[in-house]
């Protein structure tokens, strides 16, 4: 059968892998721009879900998230010295993937073996310009998968205002029950952090007895995970700790460095 | 031949109404049922093969509910006292129907006195009842069914089943859960595979795991153990993870474990009624002390041997350093090794098969309990693994006797 | 366009008496992964069939231009660029599906309906059986598909499509959702339910003994 020869077979093979690789690259290329949208509008969207901008189940548009961000301002925060870095652009920071700092073991509460050097942290204004919320990146070890959050601050850097966990492995139904709003709801107002700064709140087992000392630092535990529970309780911990955002929040609190503008006011500047 | 009264009047109503071409010939399972319950059989084997023993299945089924009755009146008493114990310590009593029972039932009977055997026993015995009759009821319904559909008898292997299972449930546990269990157990752990003697799983195992699996909030964590409103202790099993440490400061000691007045599972506490039963088992020869002995050294030898440990392991990982004399009284280890994992249908059946499973089932045991975070016990599910893989082991076994009388036949 | 009989079998025949999951036993792989939603359910259903279609298509299209040796690697090539397209496109106008979905769009390149379609039939039949057997192929997995998943996102989430249709005790409901039904096993245990149901209803399916 002729359609057996060397030429053939080449011929078919090089024309088929012209066409193929047309029809690809051409999809990649037209619909790259709609994806990275998609992309940003997700991180975004949960970013405003925990500064709780957003509802959990309301969708946003793209418009609508760049609108709401304009009242914010991303900096970047040298983890250690707790230092605002003024000229770091928050993206590429994002995506460095060398600007990690080994653990010790006995520092690393929330299990994920090495912390950023520079963080990025999220500053929501209101509209006479003071501060709403401080929303901070968060991840840690649950029981069997990686948890990936933010938790918001109030202005007064202790109180929380909301927590979500965007992405997870966590058995449905007990730990998965993490990403549920309800149970992310039990989380606002409570204390995070005693007057010093250091990370006191806690998930316990079962509900919280309101009369129980301490009962404003505790959220009520998801039946049926506690181990769950307890890698959030670390996480957050770590996060909040000396490691973590810790010393920057402390400044903040304790006046010591002067917030930034939100973006949309920056840009007016120029 | 003289007959009773009873004999006659089953034989009269089998005739009338369940033979073949009678109105009620499709029920024919439930008659015979029943009065094979009453009356051995007759029926002889009728091919060339003859095995004369005067314990057929039927009796051999009962005398596992007998072996289990130690472990049902001791879980009973346990179930009453552990919830009295927490009452006393300032829990509410139940709020809940079953609450309403015990209310009007304390007028006569002294259901909420941790001190009063009968009272604790009454207690235990109001939780366990609507679990055993709903287990029976709904297991029942599905055993007629299937016999009608396979046209065979209806079997009474589910009544060893129906009488484990609430026996390794949580006294606490919703009945409605125990109708789904029971069902998924019997249909997809034996059913589907042909029936009594067929499965490969053992079915109360496997309704067991079904609730672990569909309702693991309500069936693990710490509140389901006591049958109190509201109210949470941990079994010694949720406090082994920290270690003999964090069992003393629970409050357990050996002697309890072993006697069996802690919280957990109705029958699984009580160690020494295990025992009991064990004894009696092995007297009338229907468990295999093969599979008992060697899960016995299987899990006990690891558990020792892991007491070996370095100190910077047991810091890390105080459950290391238990030792057998806890694991042996924990959880359901004695129950599993003598009830369980003994299931002649679903075990290894060659001898050195069950040798082999024995360790391997104990062996497992220790490991997921000490190794695994999130199922402080492993008895369950690592008898259903044993029940999966007993066919290979025999299969094994088998294979490599005949490669030895092979090679026996050929050097002669 | 008039089909013949013959072209009419090769659209029904898989959507039930030679469907590929219960009678062939073919992407039982992503019916376990995909099913916890009806809404992952129903785009995977879609994408499958749309692959299997077109690439049953293409292969029809070449038939005669294939040289047997490299037959096989291109039908691969053929699927591996209808299901990066699928992959681009679900990711640029369904994002959230797409992050549900992960990895198993990508995978229906390892879906051995498609290829085994198109070793099967598009190999040897005219454009438009192919194109009939590929839409009744794929049809006949996402009805399988969706099957499962309805009773999986019913009993797991109580949730149909995403609406709440038996509100649970997490959400201050009175459903307890039965956390079997989210895990994969019950997907086994459904399509092996499924199966067992249409043996036991249809004599002449069951595997002579």
């Amino acid at each position: 059968m002729a359609n057996e020869s060397t030429t053939k077979t080449f011929t078919v093979a090089a024309l088929l892998a012209i066409v193929c690789a047309i029809i690809v690259s051409l999809a990649n290329v037209s619909l790259k721009d709609l994806q990275r949208q998609n992309q940003t509008l997700d991180r975004q969207t949960n970013i405003l879900r925990a500064a709780g901008l957003v509802q959990p189940t309301e969708k946003v548009t793209g418009a609508q998230a760049a609108e709401l961000f304009k009242k914010s301002a991303a900096i970047v925060v040298d983890l250690q010295s707790g230092e605002i870095v003024p000229d770091a652009d928050p993206e590429a920071v994002e995506a460095d993937k060398t600007n990690l700092r080994p653990l010790d073991k006995a520092d690393d509460i929330a299990g994920i073996g090495s912390v950023p050097k520079l963080g990025v942290v999220y500053l929501f204004f209101n509209d006479d310009g003071t501060l709403d919320a401080v929303t901070l990146p968060i991840v840690g070890t649950g029981l069997w998968s990686t948890l990936y959050g933010f938790l918001s601050l109030h202005s007064d850097y202790a109180t929380v205002k909301r927590l979500v966990f965007y992405d997870h492995g966590e058995t449905p139904g007990l730990g998965g029950e993490i990403s549920n709003p309800t149970w992310d709801r039990k989380w606002e107002g409570k204390i995070a952090v005693d007057k010093e700064g250091e990370p006191i709140i806690a998930v316990v087992k079962g509900t919280v007895n309101p009369d129980a000392q301490g009962a404003a630092s505790m959220v009520d535990g998801i039946s049926g995970a506690t181990l769950t529970g307890k890698g959030v309780t670390n996480t957050i911990r770590f996060w909040l700790g000396d490691n973590g955002y810790g010393p920057f929040l402390k400044k903040l609190r304790f006046d010591e460095i002067e917030l930034p503008a939100p973006t949309a006011d920056r840009k007016d500047e120029k | 031949m003289k007959q009773t009264a009873l004999r006659k009047l089953l034989k009269d109503v089998g005739e009338k109404y369940f033979m073949p071409g009678k109105p009620l010939a499709k029920l024919y399972p439930l008659y015979d049922a029943a009065d094979t319950f009453f009356f051995t059989p007759d029926a002889r084997t009728s091919g060339t093969t003859h095995v004369r023993d005067c314990v057929d299945f039927k009796r051999m089924m009962i005398f596992v509910v007998y072996a289990l009755i130690p472990c049902l009146l001791m879980g009973l008493y346990n179930v009453g006292f552990q919830a009295n114990r927490l009452i006393e310590a300032g829990a509410k009593a139940p709020l809940d129907w079953h609450g309403s029972i015990l209310n009007s039932l304390s007028h006569a009977i002294p259901v909420y006195d941790s001190s009063s055997i009968f009272g604790c026993f009454v207690y235990g015995f109001v939780y366990w009842l609507p679990v055993y009759v709903v287990t029976m009821v709904v297991g029942l319904f599905w055993e007629i069914l299937f016999a009608g559909i396979y046209k065979e008898e209806v079997n009474e292997g589910f009544f060893v089943t129906g009488f484990l299972f609430p026996l390794i449930c949580p006294a606490t546990v919703p009945l409605w859960q125990v109708a789904l269990a029971i069902s998924f157990g019997v249909v997809i752990g034996k059913e589907i595979f042909g029936g009594t003697g067929r499965n490969f799983l053992n079915p109360a195992l496997v309704a067991r795991a079904f609730l672990f699996f569909a309702y693991a909030g309500q069936i693990s964590g710490d509140k389901v153990w006591t049958a109190v409103d509201g109210f949470s202790k941990a079994t010694p099993l949720s406090c082994a993870a920290g270690g003999a440490e964090a069992l003393a400061s629970a409050g357990y000691t050996i002697r309890d474990c072993f006697v069996g007045v802690i919280p957990g599972a109705v029958g699984e506490t009580s160690t020494v009624a295990c025992l009991i039963g064990m004894v009696f088992l092995l007297i009338v020869g229907i468990a295999s002390w093969r599979v008992m002995a060697s899960m016995f050294v299987g899990g006990m030898g690891l558990a020792a041997l892991l007491t070996l440990c370095g100190p910077d392991a047991v810091a890390a990982r105080p459950a290391l350093a238990l030792g057998p004399q806890w694991h042996f009284v924990m959880g359901g280890f004695a129950f599993g090794m003598v009830f369980m994992a003994t299931d002649p249908v679903t075990s290894a059946a060659t001898k050195i098969g069950q040798y082999v499973y024995g360790l391997l089932v104990g062996a497992l045991v220790i490991v997921v309990r000490v190794f695994n975070p999130a199922y402080p016990e492993g008895v369950m599910l690592v008898i259903l693994f044993g029940n999966c893989v007993a066919p290979l082991i025999d299969y094994c076994v088998v294979q490599a006797n005949i490669r030895r009388r092979m090679k026996r036949l050929e050097t002669r | 366009m008039k089909f013949s009989e013959s072209s009419k079998d090769s659209f029904i025949k898989p959507l039930f008496k030679n469907n590929p999951i219960f009678v062939q036993i073919l992407g039982v792989c992503s019916a376990l992964a995909v099913t916890t939603s009806l809404k992952t359910a129903l785009t995977m259903a879609l994408a499958v069939t749309f692959v299997t279609a077109f690439s049953n298509v293409g292969v029809a299209l070449i038939r005669k231009v294939i040289p047997g040796s490299i037959r096989m690697i291109v039908e691969m090539t053929i699927i591996a660029t209808l299901v990066i397209l699928v992959d681009q496109l679900i990711k640029a106008f369904s994002y959230n599906l797409s992050k549900q979905l992960s990895v198993y769009v990508g995978l229906i390149i390892t879906n051995c309906i498609v290829m085994g379609r198109a070793e099967a039939f598009a190999i040897k039949n005219k454009v438009g059986d192919s194109l009939l057997d590929g839409i009744g192929n794929g049809l006949g997995y996402g009805a399988v598909l969706l099957v499962v998943a309805f009773f999986r996102e019913l009993f797991g989430f109580g949730k149909l499509f995403g609406i709440v249709v038996f509100p649970t005790v997490q959400n201050g409901g009175w459903y307890v959702p039965n956390g079997l039904m989210v895990t994969a096993p019950a997907a086994f245990f459904l399509i092996g339910g499924i199966i067992w149901l249409v043996k036991t209803c249809n004599k002449e399916m069951q595997d002579a003994e």
